[in-house]
């Protein structure tokens, strides 16, 4: 590197003895450690990741799902909040093991806060465990959980920007839900345009429509959930048999 | 952001790394990349509110570099840079292969000068 001693942009600090390190120090890295020994520790369980803004249908999807799939699959849920009880709540109310993970005001979970919660809640028998994230586009995309699928929903109230605003948790999404589907002649949002802006950020987003309040694609999200448990099952006995 | 957590977490990963030297270091940079979502005028905020709490850091400074998003398209062999997050190369194939934008990490330390 050549120094040009008359640069006026440099702060005038004796280039020669200054010492100086080049490094890639990664930062954020104890999280993706942390992740993997989840993932080892929850071999047949197949774990998503349910991401979206506040108040986009996460609790109110994850109690309809525990009522259709109560005969086929054993569900349990970790539920992320900054400060309250209230959502694990909802979803013992539809006979579903939960356990509320409070962040104490913290924009995401982190995978440690999922290893600790694994202590603390029974999952003999587990099949699908959902880990409701905190309502948040942005953080909990840089946070992984140690989960097999990442889902991320967007309300049809939310306006069909959004992939483009928060490109990050699309990219690391493997399925998109569009909800509240049952609104969508009362706003302006076109599915066409989500979908479309989506697929520019990740060309391998599946997407779905559905909505809690008129049932409309919850079959196509239940048959979604039953095949992913098959295929991390059959994983599993793949790696014992070996 | 959890901008604070990133600077705890820089100042973990030094003293880690560097031990008690944590205290010659003059200044840092750290480079992030599009994707990892941070905001260089808040991770400076926090920073400068990291080094007021605790005084032993109060002269260090802090650079930040962002990386724009690089992915690679295998239809051309090429690399393309990633604008306004369309993750399609100008070809026309879509990509999600990112060589570039995800990174968040401590590139450079510049220890003080010790005139003797
Ligand atoms: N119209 C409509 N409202 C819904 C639907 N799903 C949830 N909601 C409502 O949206 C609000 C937020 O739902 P909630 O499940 O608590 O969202 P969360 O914050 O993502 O967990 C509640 O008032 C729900 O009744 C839906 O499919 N259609
Ligand atoms: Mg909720
Ligand atoms: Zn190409």
């Amino acid at each position: 590197m050549s120094v040009n001693p008359a640069n006026p942009k440099s702060a005038g600090n004796r280039v020669g003895s200054v010492q100086c390190d080049n490094t890639t120090l990664h930062l954020l890295k104890a999280n993706d450690y942390v992740a993997q020994a989840i993932r080892t520790r929850l071999k047949d369980v197949c774990v998503i990741n349910v991401c979206s803004s506040p108040g986009s249908g996460k609790t109110t999807l994850m109690q309809e799902t525990g009522k259709r799939l109560a005969k086929d699959l054993n569900i349990s849920i970790l539920v992320g909040d900054p400060e309250t009880e209230r959502d694990a709540v909802r979803m013992r109310e539809v006979g579903i093991n939960a356990l509320q993970i409070v962040t104490g005001g913290m924009c995401h979970i982190e995978a440690q806060m999922i290893l600790q919660a694994l202590d603390h809640i029974d999952l003999t028998g587990t099949d699908l465990l959902f880990i409701e994230n905190v309502g948040n586009l942005l953080c909990p995309s840089a946070f992984d959980l140690g989960e097999d699928y990442r889902v991320t929903l967007l309300a049809t109230t939310e306006g069909d920007d959004k992939p483009k605003k928060y490109p990050r948790m699309f990219l690391t999404s493997e399925l998109m839900l569009v909800s509240k589907a049952d609104l969508l002649p009362y706003v302006p949002f076109s599915v066409d345009a989500v979908s479309k802006d989506a697929w520019e950020v990740n060309p391998n987003l599946e997407v779905m429509t559905i909505s809690t309040l008129n049932g409309e694609g919850l079959d196509a999200w239940c048959d979604w959930l039953k095949a992913k448990v098959q295929a991390k099952k059959e994983a599993a006995n793949q790696t014992t048999e070996k | 952001m959890h901008e604070l957590s990133i600077v705890k977490d820089i100042f973990d990963t030094l003293s880690a790394h560097y031990a008690t030297k944590i205290d010659d270091i003059q200044k840092i940079q750290v480079t992030a990349g599009l994707l990892s979502n941070v905001q260089p005028v808040l991770i400076q905020n926090a920073f400068d509110a990291f080094i007021a709490d605790n005084r032993q850091y109060r002269d260090m400074e802090l650079e930040v570099i962002v990386n724009d998003i690089i992915a690679h398209c295998d239809h051309c062999q090429k690399d393309f840079n990633v604008q306004y997050h369309r993750f399609v190369c100008p070809c026309g194939q879509p990509s999600t292969q990112i060589v570039q934008g995800n990174e968040l990490f401590i590139s450079k330390v510049i220890f003080k000068q010790h005139v003797s």
